[in-house]
């Protein structure tokens, strides 16, 4: 393990060295560092109002978190896989609105809530599929590169959206559904639980199933990944496709939030799923990344959107405070490849 | 080497075309017999109809949505030739200048700009007054306003204010209370925003100074974002009473999150456009106000000056600026009129 260290770096032996050296790989520990940062931002938002710190607010950092930890999620597969998704925001739009109109309908025809919301919800994750879907024959078929497939579905999914509303949001759905997001166990509200039922699935399915290790050594090394026997495009299909899906839910969470299917709701959110992605740690060059970076990485990016109103600050810092964030993490990543990662 | 036995499957190669594969169409046309009963005879003395040319900021805004209905409804009473153009989405002189080059260059009767920078599109009006093509202004307008034949805009400073005695009555104003409100803007930037919320500071600050802006934040054009801030600020003070949601996004997300808290009815919201699911809202009390704009009403009148001065040659009679209110929605306006200034899309 020692012989790995690269040419630049020297060796140090000694029992000085070898106490640094374990100091050096738990802070470097991209995990452990996000929730120090993590809990002194905390910290650093009750000191300066008192009222942060409360289920209360608790309660909107996660309905916050929820849809960008969805999307994020989806940009991890991808990102792993060594491609990118632009599409994942757009999606949310679109879903949103194809499952409200279908919701508006059932319900001026008198049809229940969850009968409605159901199939308001199958709707919606149908749109994500076939957005996936699209973006896996462009990459695979049409041999677009990731960034430029998913940025012809992000702009014809976001007109399409902007089409059919004509910018206006589609309400006149189950009544009551907006109810859903009031949390009634501590912060936590039924979408939320939901997508931390989610991200365990998540986590089983990239650190402990096949899906994962196809992703990662297809991120790694597409050439060897084939030559060891994968079907590298059916693979890449199943991540864009899971994408896409992931997506559709994050549109139904904020459907359920706002009540209404808004053309506009997720635009933009792909950064936010990029920011959170690299800040958990995944290099986009493919095959690093961990869920559970992703999701500190978007509890750090909605914590900082709650924290700035609730300390008064004006909102466009939490563009600067994400910026150092994204350098930062980006920073500790290429130090932990020069000290190779040991000890 | 292989040639030896090449030609016998050459011959194969020969195929017979049967005679069937002419086909010829037996059916001769016979239409084109000259005759005359097309050219309907107009006893009128229109010769020939106008066009005008009607160039917006963004095709995806429901305010612009209601003023192209507004503009189609006008133009076919009037029985004139419109060109609706713009950008889908970007409401930028950068994408709007090569769709005001493009109208110029069909020679239009009549331009309708509703110029997305005051000084950008000042060219392009240049350009076409010199084409001889009179030039209307409706919603925003260009610096300098002597070729234009006339400005007509709904006031988003009057609606501020206009909003600001809606919040007052909501709250149960009285000299001596205190009253917290706060104010959810897009962003720092866009012009309307400003302009309403300069109209309902400036109407606090003469008539309502029991009334604190507590705090301002910006959704970016989210209306999850406006959710957050909103549902942050009803944490952060318990004691809120009422909040000005300044365009359709912030109501829609303001909406969601007094709803969500239970807070329906005891903090005042009054929110700004019509937009379909928010006009409902008023009806289910979530709503105490909307102040909603005309846009179907600034597209009439902007035509009705064009025809007249294209067809009289005659800027009599002609308003130089014109003014058009806008109107407060709340539950005692009739369904009448409620549909009428409803954002249709």
């Amino acid at each position: 393990m020692s012989t790995t260290a690269t040419p630049g770096a020297t060796v140090e032996p000694g029992s000085k060295s070898h106490g640094r050296s374990r100091l050096l790989g738990i802070v470097s520990n991209q995990q452990v560092l996000l929730l120090i940062v993590w809990l002194a931002m905390i910290g650093l938002f009750t000191a300066l109002n008192r009222i942060f710190f409360s289920v209360d607010v608790a309660g909107n950092v996660l309905l916050d978190w929820g849809p960008v930890v969805l999307i994020a999620l989806a940009e991890t597969f991808v990102v792993v896989s060594g491609g990118i998704d632009l599409s994942v925001g757009a999606v949310i739009g679109l879903s949103g609105v194809v499952a409200a109109y279908v919701m508006q309908d059932m319900t001026t025809k008198g049809q229940g809530q969850w009968p409605t919301l159901l199939v308001g919800l199958v709707v919606a994750l149908a749109v994500g599929a076939i957005v996936g879907l699209t973006n896996a024959l462009l990459i695979n078929k049409a041999r677009l590169v990731p960034f430029i497939a998913t940025l012809a579905t992000l702009g014809a999914a976001g007109g399409l959206s902007i089409v059919l509303t004509g910018g206006s949001p589609i309400g006149g759905g189950p009544p009551n559904a907006i109810e859903l997001s009031v949390p009634w166990f501590g912060p936590f509200s039924t979408p939320v639980l939901i997508v931390v039922v989610i991200v365990v699935l998540c986590w089983l399915a990239l650190h402990k199933a096949r899906l994962g290790r196809y992703t990662y050594a297809i991120g790694s090394n597409s050439f060897a990944a084939r030559a060891a026997g994968i079907n590298v495009q059916r693979h890449l299909t199943k991540v864009y496709v899971l994408s896409g899906v992931l997506s559709s839910l994050a549109g139904m969470f904020l459907y359920l939030r706002l009540g209404s299917g808004a053309p506009t709701s997720g635009a933009g959110m792909e950064l936010d799923a990029i920011a959170a992605v690299v800040i958990g740690g995944a290099a986009l060059s493919g095959g690093v990344g961990k869920v559970t970076g992703t999701v500190l990485g978007a509890l750090i990016l909605t914590t900082v959107t709650s924290g700035l109103i609730i300390i008064g600050v004006a909102p466009n810092w939490k563009q600067v405070v994400v910026a150092v964030l994204i350098a930062v993490a980006v920073a500790v990543q290429g130090f932990r490849r020069n000290e190779g990662a040991s000890a | 080497m292989l040639g030896l036995r090449t030609s016998s499957s050459a011959v194969r190669g020969l195929v017979i075309a049967g005679a069937a594969s002419v086909v010829l169409a037996a059916c001769g046309s016979s239409t084109p017999a000259p005759s005359t009963s097309s050219a309907a005879p107009e006893s009128s003395a229109p010769a020939k109809s106008l066009t005008i040319a009607f160039v917006m900021g963004a095709e995806a805004d429901p305010f612009f949505k209601a003023m192209k209905v507004g503009a189609e409804a006008e133009a076919a009473a009037k029985g004139v030739t419109l060109i609706w153009q713009g950008d889908p989405s970007q409401y930028s002189p950068a994408t709007q200048i090569p769709f005001v080059d493009q109208v110029l260059a069909q020679h239009p009767d009549g331009l309708v700009l509703i110029p997305t920078d005051p000084d950008a599109l000042q060219a392009s009006v240049a350009k076409a007054t010199a084409a001889g093509i009179p030039v209307v202004n409706v919603d925003t307008h260009v610096t300098d306003l002597t070729d234009v034949l006339s400005f007509i805009t709904g006031d988003n400073t009057d609606g501020g204010a206009k909003a600001a005695d809606a919040m007052a009555a909501a709250i149960g104003y009285t000299d001596g209370g205190k009253y917290k409100v706060v104010v959810g803007l897009t962003s720092a930037t866009a012009t309307t925003n400003v302009a309403r919320l300069e109209g309902f500071k400036a109407a606090i600050a003469s008539k309502y100074p029991g009334i604190e802006i507590v705090d301002v934040a910006y959704s970016q054009s989210q209306p999850a974002t406006a959710n957050t801030n909103v549902s942050n600020w009803l944490t952060k003070y318990p004691d809120l009473n009422g909040i000005f949601a300044i365009d359709g996004t912030n109501a829609t997300g303001a909406a969601s999150a007094l709803q969500a808290k239970g807070l329906t009815g005891k903090v005042a919201l009054v929110g700004y456009d019509a937009y379909p699911d928010n006009v409902a809202k008023i009806k289910a009390g979530i709503f105490t106000a909307l102040i909603a704009q005309d846009p179907a009403a600034e597209a009439k009148q902007a035509i009705d000056d064009l025809v007249q001065f294209i067809t009289t040659k005659d800027k009599a009679g002609i308003v130089h600026e014109v003014v058009i209110p806008n109107v407060v929605l709340d539950k005692n306006t009739s369904d009448a009129d409620l549909a009428k200034y409803t954002y249709v899309s």
